[in-house]
């Protein structure tokens, strides 16, 4: 018997069994693509945060003693590949007399640096002339004495005399926040900046410059610095654990002699928050397309149930068991389960190799096997749903012989009554607004607990309002078919005629199975619109980010202490490729005893070399701010913290002192307060100020530049970039935007979301095409019957198409319709409850309209296809069908 | 309309097969037949002898595979116009999403008739079959014989010149079928249209003037009255 059936079911209903292996193929891929490229980003995540590390371990050797053992205990420890013990020693300054004038610094540090050390750690400098054979000096320190390699600094030392030292290369070092952190100590006492003033010098050098005796005791510290093996855990979680466990063992050891810096650890935990980040968007993106895909299923499926049941009820009259039709349909959900499996992973291998460059579907086989196993479950178990559970609960309703389908005098389902749609749309926005007083914060790092969790409650509010959506749509459609049939009618008499009646009416019959239709599709693109927007939103900020902290496409960074006039500008505009040059002044002041840094700009003309945003400003646009700003000479803006703490209005009053350069002393000068501002290019996170460059130079008699903002329109920036750094030589420091968007980038980001995004689209559109043909092809196909008869009737071709494009038009209406007012709010609603993984957040969402137009004209295209083939095939087969009948 | 001396359907050598090569299946071969006007004609013969396929090539919803097959009362082939061929199926032939009043109006309707006057029409059929307390029903909630009896309703509201019926009593008992032989035979008067019944039950062949006896795939038009009952009796 189950042969038999299952060889009539591939003959008679092949095409019915392959659109729903279809539908669990779509969730399959869907699951396997992104499931699999998370657990491979995972793991990508940890190597990139491990790789970006110039000194893993900045161990503190408590005193002299014992440098020795802890150096053995280090080099003993697991991991360790190779241990190094670098010294630090406080100048009170260096001088140096080249071009006939003599340059002095203030304090700065000396580091004794030992043979071998820049290899082992090549990341812990970029040289920029000269050679690491000998006295390094950083940037800074060689711009504020005018030196290059070659001349002689003199290093002064406290309790003994100045010790000279011939330079032998100029370095950048990229990390210099680590190497000069107070190991041991809490964040809040760490210093605000590193040195500027820093000489490297070899080991043997130093050991006579600092030899015992010759300086005051306490002057030299000790720092052991760690290369550490990077095999750790994928997972960054895992990773910072493993890591963090080896260092407390080291201080253990140690007895405490031993303090380690964890720099490894410190870049790992922020790894592990945007690995939970990308569970976060793992669920959000890949949840909702995996249930689409499982109800787009148990649509194709239940297009044949009316069918099934009757097949079912005749097996009973000629004696076949409840359990054996149960039997019967666990057969038909394994193979469906099975052919749908099988597809999906074959198309996630074949749209990982397209996509990510590797067909695997983990980051180890291991892991691979993993993730494979759980879609093929996750496709089993859905065709099990969608066919044996319809089957089980027909067995159960009772003994029907023949059944009515889905048409009739059907009441409305008993949701609707009850308001289901409104119940979850409110608890939607309930949950939203609980959230919301959370700042959104969905990763949560609990004090002083190694272990971060997700706010899986924020999920809430989105799904709530997802279903609720749904509801609301059916609720739409079903009352519009329903009591407006009337309106229905009306709307189909220009194209239908005198049929515009009889074609609402039948409509209104089938009203559950169109507005299933009808939800499907919307549900489909109000997921495309989401996901296609955040993603589009999320590229926009990653961008926006890259630029506030480069400040433009170039930036042209003068040395402190330097007075560099706008004059240059000039100059920088005759690169090729260049298209506009800005100033923009770097000072700082005192707002009260809050030392701010200060950015002198041109608010008429800043906009010409770099993009400011409306959500860098408070309760302004950027170009109101700007023209605020330009209607006074002394108009400043100040951050919104400012504001609070000394309680400012609009118009009011400030007097700041600021530093005369002549004298370098420290004078009032008064500004009138026009606006708050978040966020500027090239300004830090904390408080600042932003004025007109004019009014400062006036005040405090110099107007030199703290930074050159080049635009190049986004070409070339990297080409465009050395060219000005050749122009500028190692006067000025020059950062491209390109480089920039790596740096500021959380591991999250430089993970490869362009593929992700792809993925994403790639499925959306499947969705939206299967959504919008499938299941109204598959709801008309079942309605072949009436189309035959139609046509024995007398239907003409127009007529024909008129009874059967109702629907599809229908479908497709309030479908578009609900998909964008939905997707819509949801992407609102999305960018609003992921705000953590924004940054800057931002002030509109970007709509990528193309994309957006290809889905929409995809799933009216789908739908239309479908119709006129099904219409045509019942045009052509009549004698078929009427054998049927 | 054309002249009524015209016969309605004429078939020469007419052959329908259905599949190709080892699978083809002969459905009716090199019928010769003419069906004349206000003639009143049972096709008899076996389950499966092919009586549908010739009634849907009468009725011009299948074309022939060879042989030639024409309709001179027309001069053309009378598919896509209601008003001249009626065709009540087999089995339930009903939209089963429109109520009975919708589905009489349905071919009126497909004919340019406005709702209005279509609707007249429909209720006025429905009332000569004795069943418009029917109207607002859906097929789901009639009977075998209430359906058929909607179908034959729904041919008589289009005023056919010829009555095609595919074995309109198959599926009803005795009484019923009796009846709706009657309210066939009732309507082919009162529109002065030709009627022809494919059937397999000899009662219901007895009401007719000629019985022509199809035999796996092959039409015998020269039996007639008596000699065609008891052929018909055989078949059955």
């Amino acid at each position: 018997m189950m042969s038999i059936w299952l060889h009539g079911l591939v003959r008679r209903r092949g095409g019915r069994l392959l659109a729903t292996a279809a539908g669990v193929a779509i969730a399959v891929a869907l699951m396997a693509s992104l499931g699999a490229f998370f657990a491979s980003s995972k793991a990508t995540m940890t190597n990139r945060a491990a790789q970006g590390v110039a000194v893993d371990w900045q161990v503190a050797v408590k005193t002299a003693p014992k440098v020795a053992p802890v150096l053995r205990a280090v080099k003993a420890a697991p991991g360790t590949i190779a241990a190094l013990p670098v010294t630090f020693a406080d100048t009170q300054g260096m001088h140096a007399t080249a071009g006939g004038t003599t340059q002095s610094t203030g304090p700065g540090e000396v580091l004794g640096i030992p043979a071998g050390y820049w290899n082992t750690f090549p990341k812990a400098s970029r040289l920029l002339s000269g050679s690491r054979n000998g006295v390094l000096l950083a940037q800074q320190t060689a711009a504020n004495l005018h030196v290059k390699p070659g001349d002689t600094i003199v290093i002064g030392r406290s309790g003994s005399r100045p010790f000279h030292a011939a330079v032998a290369g100029v370095i950048d070092l990229p990390q210099s926040d680590s190497l000069f952190q107070r190991v041991g100590a809490p964040s809040q006492s760490q210093p605000v900046a590193p040195p500027d003033n820093v000489a490297l010098l070899p080991a043997s050098v130093f050991a006579k410059a600092y030899a015992p005796g010759r300086i005051a005791p306490g002057v030299l510290t000790t720092q052991i610095h760690v290369k550490r093996s990077h095999a750790l855990p994928p997972d960054p979680s895992a990773a910072f654990t493993a890591d963090m466990a080896a260092a407390l063992h080291l201080q253990a050891v140690t007895s405490g002699a031993g303090v380690v810096g964890d720099n490894l650890g410190a870049t790992l935990d922020a790894a592990r928050s945007d690995a939970l980040y990308a569970q976060i968007l793992f669920l959000f993106l890949g949840a909702p397309g995996a249930l689409l895909a499982a109800a787009l299923t148990a649509a194709v499926s239940s297009a044949g149930a009316t069918r099934r049941r009757t097949e079912q009820a005749l097996l009973r009259t000629r004696g076949a068991t409840r359990a054996q039709l149960l039997r019967l349909s666990v057969i038909e959900a394994v193979l469906v389960g099975a052919i749908g499996s099988i597809v999906g992973l074959l198309a996630a291998t074949g749209l990982g190799a397209l996509i990510f460059g590797s067909p695997s579907l983990g980051a180890t086989p291991g892991a691979a096997i993993a993730y494979a196993g759980t879609s093929v479950l996750v496709g089993i178990l859905i065709s099990v749903l969608v066919i044996v559970f319809p089957a089980f609960r027909d067995l159960r309703d009772g003994s029907r012989i023949t059944t009515t389908g889905d048409i009739g005098r059907a009441a409305s389902p008993r949701w609707l009554r009850y308001g289901l749609d409104f119940i979850f749309l409110g608890a939607a926005l309930a949950v939203f607004w609980a959230t919301s007083r959370n700042q959104f914060n969905l990763v949560l790092v609990p004090e002083g607990v190694p272990t971060i969790s997700v706010n899986y409650w924020a999920f809430l509010g989105p799904a709530l309002a997802w279903a609720g959506a749904a509801l609301l749509a059916w609720r739409i459609a079903d009352l519009l078919l329903n009591r407006g049939s009337g309106l229905v009618s009306g709307f189909l008499k220009p194209v239908a005629h005198e049929l515009a009646r009889t074609v609402a009416s039948q409509m209104s019959r089938q009203r559950r199975t169109i507005a299933r239709s009808a939800v499907l599709v919307g549900l489909a693109l109000s997921f495309a619109i989401s996901t296609a927007t955040f993603n589009s939103t999320y590229r926009q900020q990653a961008e926006a980010d890259a630029q506030l902290t480069n400040g433009a496409d170039v930036t042209v960074t003068e040395s402190p202490g330097t007075s560099v006039p706008p004059a240059r500008a000039a100059a920088l505009a005759r690169v090729p490729g260049v298209k506009a040059v800005q100033p923009v002044q770097h000072r700082f002041a005192y707002v009260g005893t809050d030392l701010q840094d200060l950015y002198g700009i041109s608010p008429r003309t800043i906009t010409k070399a770099t993009t400011l945003q409306d959500a860098y400003f408070q309760n302004a646009t950027a170009a109101q701010s700007l023209q605020r700003l330009a209607s006074g000479p002394n108009g400043v803006l100040v951050s919104a913290e400012t504001v609070n703490s000394f309680q400012l209005h609009l118009g009011d009053t400030l007097r700041l002192r600021l530093q005369v350069t002549d004298s370098h002393s420290y004078r009032y000068v008064t500004f009138r307060y026009v606006g708050i501002v978040n966020e500027f290019p090239t300004a830090p996170k904390d408080s600042f100020l932003v004025t007109n460059a004019s009014y400062v130079a006036q005040q405090t008699g110099s107007n030199a530049v703290g930074a050159f903002l080049v635009n190049t329109g986004g070409q070339n920036i990297s080409s465009i970039g050395n060219q000005i750094q050749n122009l500028v030589g190692t006067s000025a420091k020059v950062t491209g935007l390109t480089a920039t968007r790596g740096q500021v980038s959380s591991s999250l980001t430089s993970v490869d979301l362009t593929g992700l995004t792809k993925l994403e689209l790639i499925f959306a559109l499947i969705i939206v095409a299967a959504a919008g043909g499938l299941v109204t092809g598959l709801a008309l196909n079942e309605r072949r019957k009436s189309l035959a008869i139609a046509t024995a009737l007398g239907a003409n071709s127009r007529q024909l198409r008129t009874f059967g494009l109702g629907e599809p038009t229908f479908v497709a209406i309030l479908g578009v319709v609900t998909g964008a007012l939905a997707g819509w709010g949801l992407s609102e609603m999305l960018v609003k409850v992921l705000t953590g993984v924004f940054d800057p957040p931002p002030a509109h969402l970007a709509v990528p309209w193309n994309y957006l137009s290809i889905v929409t004209v995809a799933s009216l295209l789908a739908i239309a296809l479908a119709a006129v083939f099904i219409a045509r095939r019942a045009e052509t087969n009549v004698h078929e069908q009427l054998r049927e009948l | 309309m054309t002249s009524s001396s015209q016969p309605l359907v004429e078939c020469r050598q007419v052959s329908r097969t259905f599949g190709r090569g080892s699978s083809a299946v002969v459905a009716v071969h090199a019928a010769t037949c003419v069906v004349d006007d206000h003639a009143r004609i049972a096709v008899v013969g076996a389950s499966g002898s092919g009586k549908s396929t010739l009634l849907h090539l009468f009725g011009g919803l299948d074309s022939p595979t060879s042989g030639h097959i024409a309709w001179p009362a027309w001069g053309r082939p009378p598919r896509g116009h209601g008003d001249d061929v009626g065709t009540v199926f087999q089995g339930a032939s009903l939209m089963p999403d429109l109520n009975v009043v919708e589905n009489v109006t349905l071919p009126l309707l497909f004919q340019g008739v406005s709702q209005h006057a279509a609707q007249a029409r429909a209720r006025e059929s429905l009332a000569l079959m004795d069943i418009e307390t029917l109207a607002e029903k859906l097929p789901e909630e009639l009977s075998g014989g209430q359906a058929q009896r909607v179908s034959v309703a729904r041919v008589v509201a289009t005023r056919p010149r010829l009555i095609l019926a595919d074995e309109p009593t198959g599926q009803l008992d005795q009484s019923t079928a009796r009846h709706v032989i009657e309210v066939l035979l009732q309507a082919a008067d009162e529109l002065a249209a030709g009627l022809v019944v494919a059937t397999h039950d000899p009662l219901i062949a007895a009401h007719l003037d000629h019985h022509w006896v199809m035999h796996e795939g092959t039409l015998d038009v020269t039996m007639a009255g008596a000699e065609g009952a008891a052929a018909s009796a055989g078949a059955s």
